[in-house]
């Protein structure tokens, strides 16, 4: 793969196998009616996407429920593996399809941060280092030996993505991680976007279309019935606009 | 092995280890209470009527049922939380990509603490009633736990996958503990067996560990090394083939939750 790629999508198919409702699935089901056979529904979530993510790009997904955008980032992320086609990563890619995976609401804030970062990959001597920052830049240095399920959920959401920021990566994959939080939130939010753009690769999913004109430098469409386009953010965002 | 899974891990065992306990006054002297509440009804039941039959004093009964016991528990908790350990983390594992097998590991861990713990118990209760225990036995107590954690990592690799595709397995595997529990001679010793069902307890690998074990604690003898050896060896293959299967396979195991 060419240096300058930081990510590469190419033929791209996903589908998923569903079990039928009211088909034998359980072993209840098949003692009781050894004859049903197993029915599946089969939904295609991405067929042949083919696409390419420039170094230093912000690069943003949208598209109705359904048309495929959380599968595509887990397929980036490794989560899912592809059913033909390829993903290529070049340089560490760090996933926030969720804040606070792995939060765990009877563990204190400082549990927490040290399991969280770890799960996204810091080691805890890293969290041993910014663990103070974390808290500052989050604003809950006071909160820090407090149970997290006594947090308002906002107060998870800012701690959660204090960490996520610490966390060294080249290839950002942020899910939706707009829609939640206040409007100071996302204002902070904002202001580590600006300081990160063209030095991180960041992949972008959101509906919320106002950001994603903004900052991004180019928007994949993609569409229910699996067809996508790639382009420019205004005509995107504008095109896409006009379906609803 | 890097840096971070490593830290991973711990923080596994860490996290699993406080809430297990979390909320309950006792907390981690539940770890102790439950099996020796147990091994209080059970010694109460059947010292007497165990202890001539097989001609232990009541000491020595002691020292049986409770390495009985814990080995017991050991295993069960082993096939338990192994199997489960995947399914546990399933909230985890669909939303970020990270060694899988660690979690698998981190909950056998669990379950090898709790039999360490016990197992120090077990020697303060010999010294206590005066079983003598020799270095070589304890070596050889050793050298059992680990052929039985290899194995039970070696079989974990497998059960986790398959029970997140058959629910099931749960309830099947809690059965079949159970019975395993019964024909382990785990309260009762061999003798109390008719003959002709001794069998059973012969080719049970559960209690020919268990029996090794207390020959070992209790007589100081280290007995069935041959069987162990094998045992170890055929551990290390199931660990090994294990592997293969769940690095092999577990990369579709996100979609089936």
């Amino acid at each position: 793969m060419e240096d300058n790629i930081s990510i590469k999508v190419e033929n791209l198919t996903k589908s998923f196998k569903i079990p039928e409702h009211g088909s034998a699935v359980t072993l209840q089901d098949r003692f009781v009616n050894p004859l049903k056979k197993k029915k599946f529904i089969k939904f295609t979530a991405l067929n042949d996407l083919s696409f390419e993510v420039k170094k230093g790009e912000f690069f943003s997904v949208i598209g109705p429920n359904g048309a495929g955008k959380s599968t595509l980032l887990k397929l980036i992320s490794g989560i899912y593996i592809p059913e033909s086609g390829n993903v290529e990563i070049n340089g560490k890619l760090v996933p926030f399809l969720e804040l606070g995976v792995g939060f765990n609401p009877d563990l204190s804030a400082r549990e927490n941060v040290y399991l969280n970062g770890v799960i996204l990959g810091l080691t805890k001597k890293e969290v041993d280092k910014y663990i103070d920052d974390i808290f500052s830049f989050a604003e809950l240095t006071d909160f820090a030996d407090m149970s997290i399920k006594n947090f308002s959920s906002g107060m998870q959401v800012r701690l959660a993505f204090s960490i996520a920021i610490k966390v060294e990566s080249d290839i950002l994959v942020l899910d939706e991680v707009l829609a939640v939080g206040d409007g100071e939130f996302q204002k902070k939010c904002f202001a580590y976007f600006d300081e990160i753009v063209g030095k991180k690769t960041i992949l972008f999913v959101s509906h919320g279309l106002t950001s994603v004109k903004k900052y991004s430098n180019r928007v994949l469409w993609l569409k229910e019935d699996k067809s996508y386009e790639i382009g420019d953010p205004k005509e995107m965002v504008e095109k896409y606009s006009q379906t609803f | 092995m890097n840096n971070n899974d490593f830290d991973l891990y711990k923080q596994f065992v860490k996290t699993t280890f406080k809430m297990r306990y979390k909320g309950s006054i006792l907390g981690f002297f539940w770890v102790l209470l439950k099996p020796f509440f147990m091994f209080l009804i059970l010694f109460l039941i059947f010292s007497h009527m165990s202890g001539q039959a097989a001609g232990l004093t009541s000491q020595q009964y002691a020292v049986y049922l409770l390495s009985g016991l814990i080995v017991y528990t050991f295993f069960n908790e082993g096939v338990i939380w192994g199997m489960g350990s995947i399914m546990e983390r399933a909230g985890l594992i669909v939303k970020i990509n990270f060694k899988r097998e660690i979690v698998v590991v981190s909950s056998l861990t669990m379950a090898l603490i709790n039999f360490v713990i016990n197992l120090l118990i077990i020697c303060i209760v010999a010294l206590v009633l005066n079983v003598h225990l020799l270095p070589v036995s304890l070596l050889y107590v050793g050298l059992i736990s680990i052929t039985l954690f290899l194995a039970l990592y070696g079989v974990s690799l497998f059960t986790s996958l398959w029970l997140v595709h058959v629910r099931d397995l749960q309830h099947i595997m809690e059965l079949v503990l159970q019975l395993l529990f019964y024909a382990s001679a785990v309260f009762f010793p061999v003798e109390m067996i008719p003959e002709r069902y001794r069998f059973i307890v012969y080719y049970n690998p559960v209690a020919r560990f268990i029996k090794a074990v207390r020959e070992a604690l209790i007589y100081g003898k280290i007995t069935d090394i041959y069987f162990v050896l094998l045992c170890l060896g055929l551990a290390i293959l199931v660990v090994l083939l294990g592997r293969l299967y769940f690095n092999k396979n577990i990369k579709k195991i996100a979609e089936y939750f």
